[in-house]
């Protein structure tokens, strides 16, 4: 997006804003300001951003979205606070709030950000002459924050790589999915606010416009196999971006903040769920590596997120580029049986992230297909066991157990029903 | 006696009422049934027009500008 000259960033299209219900308003009524022809004066007490004070400003016609859009991620920011809180510790955050009012609070967004101009921290600018749009400029707004991964991948501007089929085939914008009543968020108290983009209902969630590709949908075999044990983009998702070790400081020349990251790369990786929910079933997900790292904010202080390993860096994922056919999705067998390139195992995990990342690291690559289609199933009077602890029997075949083959020995119990199903 | 006096009453009332004048439309009465006028009243306003003037005028815009400082970006690799 080519940064706009200083006075398109005000150009008022009057014939056009006056038209509109804010364009009936006086400019002072929102703006403050003198009225003067002399402009010094007439920006004397100057409100730039009227909507930055939703409830004072927007409230008296938008009462609905003022009431939720505070305690909303876009204003609240708080997925940040949640992987901040989790890696840190109380006595940190007087460091780790002014790092962050440094660095991270020019993404918070007002809402005239979304409907009246460019984000702040993309330069600002009016979008048509200070004409409101209810649907937000997708390239303007949305993507102007969220260009480096899902706005390039959602565009088809990762080389190589086509754009989401919902914008190359269906030229779908940002809120065809992500609708207002998401963005605005829903909770009108802070207990209720979001605390994370994953936390709550899988919304959007692929399966409502898409009913038939979910469990029992349709007769793909492969929605029936896996639609509640992989994440959609699992199968129809492509490379993606990762990025390594960001670091932020204040410049010593300038006294300006900036940031570095050490490496960004494209990656296709599926890994585990680290937090199934009901909303949220899936064992397998993608997963992308994010640019934290211990050493991320030690310009503000030593060993400020002493929990590093408490969540992982290879965190889940749902890239922007969906694909009917990707090349994970062409064969069983580039999953089953294979060699486990697109999986995140061990080996693919820096020493020092070991710890952080059991959660999402993959043990086994799923066996090949035969091995399963051939597998015995689960006898119904298993269901009334009260454990799921099927080694504890067939490892040694107490209870004329079948003793499991000697090609099961790296199995753990949490494999065991992969293959073995119960009888239909 | 005073059914005389009643009906001088009323033909004295009635004289009276006639003489007055005639009740017509006052202009200024006339000025406030006209929207029109009214509504060009609140639209020219001046002082509201400077905002407008100057906003809507490109080359204004870019001769009262102030000059660009272009920072020196100093963040490096993708954010």
């Amino acid at each position: 997006m080519a940064p706009l000259e200083p006075w398109e960033k005000v150009l008022v299209d009057y014939d056009a804003f006056s038209q509109t219900a804010h364009g009936k308003q006086i400019c002072t009524d929102c703006h403050n300001g003198v009225h003067s022809s002399d402009k010094e004066t007439a920006h004397d007490g100057l409100i730039a951003s009227p909507s930055a004070e939703p409830e004072k400003y927007c409230a008296e016609c938008h009462e609905e979205q003022t009431a939720t859009y505070p305690f909303a991620l876009h204003s609240t920011q708080e997925g940040y606070w949640t992987a901040l809180d989790a890696r840190s510790v109380p006595e940190n955050h007087p460091a780790l709030e002014e790092m962050f009012g440094n660095h991270c609070a020019t993404c918070h967004t007002t809402c005239g950000e979304c409907h009246v101009s460019q984000p702040k921290n993309v330069g600002g600018g009016l979008f048509t002459g200070h004409v409101f749009e209810k649907t937000p400029p997708m390239t303007r707004s949305c993507t102007a924050c969220h260009g480096s991964r899902v706005g390039n991948e959602f565009l088809g501007k990762n080389e190589g790589f086509p754009g989401d089929v919902h914008f190359r085939e269906g030229r779908m914008n940002c809120v065809k999915c992500h609708e207002g009543s998401e963005l605005h968020g829903s909770a009108t108290v802070e207990a209720d606010a979001e605390v994370h983009r994953y936390a709550d209902a899988e919304d959007p969630k692929c399966v409502d416009c898409h009913p038939t590709a979910a469990p029992d949908g349709d007769s793909n075999p492969m929605h029936q196999a896996h639609g509640d044990t992989l994440s959609c983009q699992v199968c129809h998702s492509i490379t993606y971006t990762s990025c390594d070790g960001c670091h932020v400081a204040i410049s010593q020349k300038s006294g300006n903040p900036f940031f570095e990251t050490e490496a960004t790369y494209p990656t296709f990786l599926i890994g585990r769920n680290p937090n199934p929910t009901e909303e949220r079933p899936y064992k397998y997900v993608p997963v992308r590596h994010v640019p934290i790292s211990p050493t991320s904010y030690q310009f503000y202080g030593d060993d400020l997120l002493p929990n590093f390993n408490a969540l992982p860096t290879w965190l889940y994922a749902t890239p922007h580029n969906i694909q009917k056919n990707t090349p994970q999705n062409t064969s069983c067998t580039v999953c089953h049986g294979s060699d486990g390139s697109l999986f995140l195992t061990a080996d693919k995990v820096s020493a020092e992230e070991l710890e952080a990342n059991q959660s999402v690291i993959v043990g086994l690559v799923p066996p090949p297909v035969e091995m399963f289609i051939g597998a015995p199933f689960l006898p119904t009077s298993h269901l009334d066991l009260a454990s799921n602890a099927c080694t504890a029997c067939h490892a040694t075949g107490i209870r004329n157990a079948p003793v499991s083959p000697e090609d099961h020995a790296a199995y753990k119990d949490e494999n065991c029903s992969g293959c073995h199903k119960l009888q239909p | 006696m005073k059914l005389k006096l009643t009906s001088a009453l009323i033909v004295f009332t009635f004289l009276l009422t006639a003489c007055g004048k005639a009740v017509t439309p006052s202009p200024i009465a006339t000025a406030e049934e006209e929207p029109v006028e009214t509504e060009a009243v609140v639209e020219v306003q001046p002082e509201a027009d400077e905002c407008v003037a100057c906003h809507t005028d490109k080359q204004r815009l870019i001769d009262t500008a102030k000059p660009v400082v272009e920072a020196e970006g100093e963040s490096k690799g993708v954010g």
